[in-house]
């Protein structure tokens, strides 16, 4: 392993960046899924400042352990290490993470999507409670006062409490419905983490995005009802991001859930590559429209343990977002 | 066909496919035969052995109820055609095409226009209507059917043509070739007919039928409402050879929203949401060339009578001409600010008029470029038709108006000033409106007005399921009682909103019928079986003349009362029929001038919709309504019904003396109000005083100091009401209302499906019952 990291030191030369660190970190079976997602958000860097500098402000021995100060001692592990490359055993967290969600208990094969999904959801609700302790300046019998209005607050889910977390991953979209008939415009908006887009062989992340906020006609049998016309009518509607986030994370819909096959992504083959050039092309377009940062977000799924190898193609990706 | 907008959660699905009454017939005896067995509900596909998979529902009943007289639209207009008269009379025809499904025909003159005719069988939106020919006026609407009528008849349609397979969004037709007509609608479909064909072979195999067989799809067989009473038997209809198919214009891949033809009916232009204007040959429907430059679906065209020219508008704001010789855009135009919906150009093609969106009527020198806003209007404009030295413009409002314009020279108005140059790019107008430079319109008021109802915008059934609480175009609150079709208060302008809290009622009802307002008017849906699970006690209707708890179903009552005319008519050309135990519209006076503006519209025996009045049926339409319809007024039988009943327990409430009356679970119909199960435990009480004591005690004054609600006052005393000891029934330590009903204690208070468990509570002496 030592070697593989001294390799990758060679490899890159002068072009390692100041004070990054590149350690792979150790499969205990099947939690690849986990590694990609803590790499991705590791090499994330707007979130991986923050985080350690929540870190730096909380670390209290009295907190309780949970997945965010997991996360944090992780990431603070990783970029304390006095080598440039190696590699690391999340047990800690991986462990964490199997206490929190029975789901990723077991061997199966994980989706990192939904991994990381669970992962944000987690550390918001975290913070969102620290916050409201604090608020009430950290009162034990909270119920007791909330009684009554803690249903009614789940039912309308959360007034909009913003965390770091939010600040960095929430955008918002707008939904626009066009009537053809008297071509009224309604538009709802809606918050997102991410982006989930399907792709076609051989295309780009651009192409992608096109298709994402391309306009999709609701006829024949899919008729919108119109209130202004009181009827059902032609409509096109389309989604549009209304505000970016700051850190966009797409997710690239590369398994098409078959039913037949049963649950789980399918190891099959897949052609899809992401031209290096397209690339570049799309993150120019992206800043352009004042995308500040931009992660893709790759299921890298890596059944061998050649978690060098995966770093390399990390590096590739981080190097292109972050250049 | 065109499927109404349902919100209705899933239903027993009886199979429709019957196309013969005699396998419905059968089918009905087994439902009589497994009456009560739920498991029989699923009739499914007892009577088809076909393995088709979806289960269609059946025929639904709908009707239409308009509040006021019959001579005006209740909805926007949506297209115009005009005729000018060659007598000497000047006395011109409008025809007018509403969403609120009916043509009318207008006597224009000078300073005039009165309704003469209206055209009434589409069931959805007019949304075209062309005049071809010396009388015959063609409609297409989005029930997806094109109509041809007698243009001068008082209302007589002479076809009905089944091709489309969804909304037909517009029609043209050719001014030298009477006989020609394009059909254009959403799905890409164009057609183009031959009208001497298309409606000939029928009028020689049966006199009056006025539909139009379909060569293409076999699920449309042939319907008539004339020839249906003389014809016993189905086979007729299935062996009549297929009829006449139009000519299809193949190679539309989206919907098409309009179409114009050149006067000798060789040429089709479309347009629509592929933003691309197609060029067609008619007589072969072969496509000639496709015309790319508009941004948005093309709303709006005209051709030169030549065919050389073709004018577009679109909802990329812009109006293009092109030059189909040269195959190109010579001009565009960027006059509005807004969509263009409507075009209308002078007979020598060297003006346009046109409106849209932005309620803006403009006049363009379409070779001088010289724009000029002649009028604004409060609504978007949708169609606009020249007629000598006005324009009649109609709007997404049910009133239709004429402006002046100068007929013979167009280039006058510009000379009024507040002119402007049509740039040639979308977004200059914008700029300019930017900029302060908003036009001022040439004319502020209509030579003549065609005045039409605000049409119904939004309405909320309410809770008691028999009024319905509506607000129109012009901002006017009213309450309808949909069992008899009336308006039974009228707000005026109130807030819809605050009327709607202020009538809210705690009562729990299942709902029997569902409203939409497409049309403008209430349209109320009724289907079977779910329509006639609602049951309510003829005292708390107010019919007197019935014993208080009779049951009354209230689609039953409401469908023998739409039907009374039917009926009678039926009466008296069959003689006596046998009408179920006599007890038709026994004593519900009806008025009559009010049934005048009910219209049916359901789904005969043979597919295809239909709509009449329901003054106006002739009471041989037997087949033309659904089986179900008929088993309820003619045999007074009702489809197998899901449980009325509700069960509970009665227990004595906790620390009462009462003792235990019934051990086990009770049940009856979920319409029962509590003051009964009040009588019931008084009945059963074991008391230890006689009865008679206790109301002395209690004062024994009569009557009971209500302070219920305010429409219990207002009815007066109600048998029941005499003095007896109190009780009081509890649920969820409620003291419950004698008012409500057990179904409305279940929603209400209980709030939960299981058995209601009510406490009953004595006192002796008077209880003022609390408003819930």
């Amino acid at each position: 392993m030592g070697a593989a990291g001294s390799k990758l030191e060679k490899a890159l030369g002068d072009q390692f960046p100041e004070g990054e660190r590149y350690f792979g970190l150790e499969n205990f079976g099947n939690t690849c899924y986990c590694n990609s997602v803590l790499q991705a958000l590791y090499f994330c860097v707007p979130f991986r400042e923050q985080l350690l500098e929540y870190y730096e402000k909380v670390k209290n021995p009295d907190v309780e352990e949970n997945l965010l100060t997991c996360l944090a001692e992780l990431f603070t592990q990783i970029s304390t290490q006095k080598k440039k490359t190696g590699v690391i055993a999340p047990k800690r967290f991986v462990q964490r993470v199997k206490k929190e969600n029975e789901l990723f208990r077991g061997y199966m094969h994980q989706d990192a999507h939904e991994f990381l999904n669970f992962l944000l959801n987690e550390l918001v609700d975290i913070l969102e409670k620290e916050t409201k302790g604090t608020k009430e300046h950290s009162s034990p019998p909270e119920k007791i006062p909330n009684g009554i209005h803690v249903p009614q607050a789940n039912g309308v889910r959360k007034e909009p409490l913003v965390t770091w977390v939010h600040k960095n991953f929430q955008g918002i979209l707008t939904n626009e419905t066009k009537c053809l008939r008297c071509e009224t415009v309604t538009a709802r908006d809606e918050t997102f983490l991410d982006l989930s887009l399907d792709i076609e062989q051989n295309s780009s992340i651009t192409s992608c995005l096109k298709n994402f906020s391309s306009t999709e006609t609701l006829n024949a049998e899919d008729k919108f009802f119109c209130d202004k016309c009181c009827s059902l009518q032609e409509a096109q509607k389309r989604m549009k991001i209304k505000k970016q986030p700051h850190i966009l994370v797409i997710h690239l819909k590369r398994f098409k859930y078959m039913e037949q096959l049963g649950s789980g992504p399918n190891h099959g083959h897949y052609q899809f590559k992401l031209p290096l050039v397209q690339l570049r092309s799309m993150q120019a377009t992206l800043t352009m429209d004042t995308f500040c940062f931009m992660r893709a977000l790759l299921e890298i799924i890596t059944t061998s343990p050649a978690e060098s190898n995966s770093i390399m193609r990390m590096r590739g990706w981080m190097g292109l977002m972050y250049s | 066909m065109f499927s109404l907008p349902s919100s209705l959660t899933s239903q027993t699905f009886v199979n429709s496919q019957f196309q013969d009454q005699r396998i419905s017939l059968l089918i009905l005896l087994r439902i009589d035969l497994d009456f009560g067995n739920s498991a029989m509900h699923r009739v499914g596909s007892a009577g088809n052995t076909s393995n088709s998979v979806r289960a269609r529902k059946e025929k639904r009943l709908t009707y239409v109820l308009t509040d006021a007289d019959d001579t005006k639209h209740c909805a926007g207009v949506n297209s115009l055609a005009l005729r000018k008269s060659s007598a000497p009379d000047n006395c011109s025809y409008l025809f007018t095409g509403s969403r609120d499904g009916r043509l009318k025909r207008w006597e224009v003159s000078e300073n005039s226009a009165t309704c003469s005719a209206t055209f009434e069988s589409h069931v959805d939106w007019v949304n075209d209507a062309v005049l071809v020919g010396e009388n015959t006026l063609v409609s297409c609407s989005s029930d997806t059917t094109v109509k041809t009528w007698d243009c001068f008849s008082d209302g007589t349609c002479t076809g009905t043509f089944r091709q489309h397979t969804d909304y037909v969004t517009c029609l043209a037709s050719a001014e030298r070739n009477g006989n020609i007509v394009a059909s254009g609608g959403l799905g890409g479909e164009v057609f183009i007919w031959d009208l001497e064909g298309a409606l000939a072979p029928l009028t020689k195999s049966n006199e009056g039928d006025d539909d139009c067989s379909n060569g293409i799809n076999g699920s449309f067989p042939v319907t008539s409402l004339r020839t249906i009473s003389s014809s016993n038997s189905i086979s007729s209809h299935t062996n009549q050879p297929q009829g006449y198919v139009p000519v299809v214009a193949k190679g539309h891949k989206e919907s098409v929203y309009a179409l114009a033809m050149n006067d000798s009916g060789t040429l089709l232009v479309s347009g629509g949401t592929e933003k691309a204007v197609r060029v067609w040959d008619s007589r072969t429907g072969s496509k000639t060339m496709k015309l790319r430059g508009h941004t948005d679906n093309v709303r709006a065209l005209l051709l030169d009578p030549t065919g050389r020219f073709c004018l577009s508008g679109s909802s990329d704001s812009m109006i293009r001409l092109w030059d189909l010789g040269q195959q190109r855009c010579v001009h565009s135009y960027a006059v509005h600010m807004d969509s263009v919906w409507a075009l209308a150009s002078t007979p020598s093609f060297s003006h346009v008029y046109s409106g849209g969106r932005d309620l803006s009527l403009y006049l363009t020198d379409l070779a001088t470029r010289e724009s000029i806003l002649l009028c604004t209007r409060e609504h978007p404009i949708q169609k606009l038709a020249l007629h000598d030295d006005g324009i009649w413009v109609a709007t997404t409002d049910s009133s239709v108006h004429r402006w002046p314009i100068e007929d013979h020279n167009p280039q006058q108005v510009f000379q009024r000033g507040g002119s402007f140059l049509a740039g040639n790019l979308s977004f200059s107008r914008a700029r300019a409106s930017l900029e302060g430079s908003i036009p001022v319109p040439v004319y502020r008021e209509p030579t003549l007005t065609v005045e039409g109802i605000p049409g119904i915008v939004q309405h909320e059934i309410l809770n008691n399921r028999r009024h319905v609480l509506t607000k129109d175009n012009g901002g006017s609150v009213k309450l309808w009682e949909i069992t008899k079709g009336v308006v039974i208060q009228d707000y005026g302008q109130v807030s819809f909103e605050k009327k709607k809290e202020e009538l809210f009622e705690m009562v729990s009802i299942p709902a029997w019928f569902t409203v939409d307002s497409r049309l403008g008017s209430l349209s109320v849906h009724l289907d079977t079986p779910q329509c006639f699970s609602t049951e309510l006690y003829a005292i708390d209707l107010n019919i007197t003349e019935k014993a208080e708890d009779d049951k009354i179903n209230l689609a039953r009552e409401t469908l023998k009362g739409l039907l009374a005319h039917w009926l009678a008519k039926k009466k008296v050309k069959y003689g006596t029929q046998p009408l179920a135990n006599g007890e038709v519209t026994s004593g519900r006076d009806r008025d009559r001038d009010r049934d005048r503006d009910i219209s049916v519209i359901t789904e005969g025996s043979q597919g295809g919709q239909w709509r009449r009045k329901i003054t106006e049926l002739d009471g041989v339409e037997d087949e033309e309504f659904p089986w179900w319809v008929l088993d309820c007024v003619l045999h007074n039988r009702l489809p197998p019904r899901e449980n009325t009943k509700c069960s509970f327990y009665l227990q004595p409430y906790e620390g009462s003396a009462l003792q235990i009356l019934t051990q086990g679970k009770l049940s009856a119909p979920r319409i029962l109000r509590i003051h009964k199960v009040v009588n019931y435990v008084v009945e059963k009480m074991v008391v230890e005083k006689p009865l008679d004591s206790l109301i002395n005690d209690a004062g024994g004054q009569l009557p009971l100091p209500f302070v219920g609600d305010g429409s219990f006052k207002s009815m007066g005393l109600k048998p029941w009401q005499k003095l007896k000891p109190s009780v009081e029934i509890l649920c969820n330590n409620q003291v419950l209302n004698p008012e409500m009903s057990l179904a409305t204690v279940r929603t209400y208070i209980w709030k939960k499906t299981e058995d209601l468990p009510l406490h009953t509570r004595t006192r002796w002496c008077y209880i003022i019952y609390p408003i819930i």
